[in-house]
């Protein structure tokens, strides 16, 4: 019985009863929930440049540092951007960049150096500092941390529908396979754990080239990538995918000429929000800030 | 005296019971080795000038994710039990990986195939496809993928020669499940046809719900496939037996269509229409049928099929 309470059916997203995140995954379209008074919106900044990557696939370090700055200021409202990572870091801190190192589609140096140097401008020390994926649970500046930055590429996955925010804590846990079941569903309890609970201050959603598409287990193939060019910058990470999410479906409808729901439907970002209350996933409540060029935009 | 009858019986038997484990799990293991001798065999050592490099990894289920991290879970949720992973090499060329997989049963080799299966047949093995660089086939127990790291016409023929030549090596072949047996020919898109055992595949293909209110479990058997036109899905499990159908019947029922448990057949709130029936031991659902006729018209079409099947196999379900 105690089950059946918790049972989320397909219909149930039709209806639009439960948020509207899931059903974006599985192609569904519920109605509108006109009467529904939200609350404060949860704000995301997406920040796009024409000249973050040339036409040789190089990323311009210079740029991405711009889009940074622009997207952080715009976020908390600082003319500053050094002013702005003054309110994520004390130089007392001691912080763990959590980047992502899978290999075909890995978090471009340029946005993790340009991270660093906006904490190292706030006044935390390097030697207080470290960037770290797979070897996060031994690295003892992320054991010791006091606060964590989250930075990662968007990309279809195998197994959880999407790898972004959320998924990127994974190593954080001594066996992933343990969160895998039902796809990945619960990735959000994670987050909850004492080694990370609350000591995330800024999350980096790198759209520089997403990986809409994935094919066989290996799930790389350049073809399914675009030059986005686009960061997005926030300080919920639910929300950050869940706007992801978002951009893949516009994507993968302007690519293939149809709905295409993402295999596994990414339904962890919304149990990250409604089961583990990491953030918010349903996108009326998260208002997303456009910044720069808009061409191509898709959301 | 007894007590020490007692206690030379005791000793005698565990070191009988020692003896036998420690002789199973020799037998086992070089049962187990000779095994990977075999699989090893079906690859060459040579393909154009791309020579194997002499180390092979192999894991099995408990190292597949140092492996293939998360998306290990689509091959466990089927009977595998190893892969054997060959890197081929040859100088300023893309290296070729080849991954042999060991799902245990034809049925399930056939099952992690059409997982991802969206692409044309390609004539190799029992099933195949090519996609992205990667050429994926089915034969017998074994599941095989190559791919080059990158795409090149050189490469690309490599490729399939080597698919060729391990298909060719692997002499057994294996049936589809039978289940597929039952799925009416009319109107079904080949490509879209799923074989699985778990709540996880069916939602990885299809979401139903976020509880396994079907009650799937590694024992039954599942083949979900999509009709045209209409774009219906077709859902059939087959239990353990007829209580346990029963079982997983009531429960879809509650949680899926509760207004309308007697008929089994509603509209849902995009306009479509499910409709679910028991039948011995299988639970048949359809989803997404575009009216109440065409659900009615698809479920008589795969009775119609499942009766005529099933009597022929003499079985009784």
């Amino acid at each position: 019985m105690k089950d059946r309470e918790k049972t989320i059916t397909r219909r149930d997203f039709l209806r639009g009863a439960t948020c509207a995140t899931l059903a974006v995954t599985l192609g569904l379209f519920p109605e509108e929930e006109k009467t529904v008074e939200l609350p404060a919106k949860t704000k995301v900044v997406l920040i796009r440049d024409p000249d973050a990557i040339d036409a040789k696939g190089r990323i311009n370090a210079k740029v991405i540092q711009q889009m940074l700055d622009e997207a952080t200021t715009t976020l908390f409202d600082k003319e500053d951007p050094v002013e702005s990572w003054k309110l994520l870091v004390k130089p007392k801190d001691v912080v763990g960049i959590k980047s992502n190192v899978w290999g075909p589609l890995l978090t471009p140096k340029e946005v993790e150096q340009a991270i660093k140097g906006r904490i190292m401008d706030a006044g935390v020390p390097e030697k207080k500092i470290d960037i770290d994926d797979r070897g996060v649970l031994r690295n003892r500046i992320f054991r010791n941390s006091t606060a964590l930055i989250n930075v990662r590429p968007l990309r279809t996955h195998a197994w959880s529908g999407v790898g972004g925010c959320i998924k990127n804590y994974i190593m954080f846990v001594p066996r992933p396979e343990k969160y895998h079941g039902n796809s990945c569903a619960d990735l959000g309890a994670i987050w909850n754990l004492p080694r990370v609970k609350g000591k995330t201050r800024l999350n980096v959603l790198v759209l520089l080239q997403p990986l809409f598409y994935g094919i066989g287990r290996h799930h790389f193939d350049p073809t399914y990538t675009w030059d986005y060019k686009g960061i997005l910058v926030g300080t919920d990470p639910v929300a950050l995918d869940a706007v992801g999410l978002r951009l893949f479906q516009a994507k993968r409808l302007a690519y293939f000429g149809e709905e295409r729901p993402l295999k596994p439907p990414a339904h962890h970002i919304v149990f990250a929000d409604t089961k583990h209350k990491v953030g918010t996933s349903d996108l009326r409540k998260i208002e997303l800030v456009k910044l720069g060029w808009k061409e191509g935009i898709l959301i | 005296m007894k007590h020490q009858f007692l206690s030379r019986y005791v000793v005698t038997s565990v070191f009988v019971i020692t003896i036998c484990i420690a002789t199973i799990s020799v037998c086992s293991t070089i049962k187990e080795s000779e095994k990977s001798m075999h699989m090893r065999e079906f690859v060459p050592n040579e393909i154009y000038g791309w020579r194997a490099l002499g180390e092979v990894e192999i894991y099995d289920r408990k190292t597949i994710f140092d492996y293939i991290d998360g998306a290990g879970e689509i091959y466990l949720a089927y009977g595998f039990r190893k892969v054997m992973v060959f890197r081929f090499i040859k100088a300023s060329d893309p290296t070729i990986l080849v991954e042999l997989f060991d799902m245990g049963s034809p049925e399930d080799a056939f099952g992690v195939f059409s997982h991802a299966r969206e692409g044309e047949e390609q004539g190799i093995g029992q099933g195949s496809e090519y996609r992205g660089g990667l050429l994926c086939f089915w034969k017998g127990n074994f599941f095989v993928c190559i791919f080059s790291e990158r795409e090149t016409p050189a490469a690309k023929k490599a490729v399939f020669d080597l698919a060729e030549k391990i298909a060719e090596k692997i002499e057994v072949t294996g049936a589809k499940p039978k289940l597929l047996d039952y799925l009416p020919a009319e109107g079904l898109l080949n490509q879209s046809v799923r074989y699985f055992h778990l709540h996880a595949s069916l939602n990885y293909h299809y979401f139903v719900a976020s509880q396994n209110i079907l009650k799937l479990n590694q024992q039954t058997e599942a083949v979900l496939a999509r009709y045209q036109p209409g774009g219906g899905f077709l859902l059939c499990v087959r239990y353990q037996n007829s209580r346990r159908a029963k079982e997983a019947f009531d429960s879809f029922l509650g949680a899926y269509i509760p207004e309308e448990k007697e008929s089994g057949i509603a509209q849902t709130e995009n306009g479509k229409w499910v409709a679910a029936k028991l039948e011995r031991v299988f639970v048949m659902v359809i989803f997404d049928a575009p009216t109440k006729a065409y659900a009615q018209a698809l479920m008589e079409a795969f009775e119609d099929k499942l009766s005529e099947s099933t009597s022929e196999e003499g079985r009784s379900l």
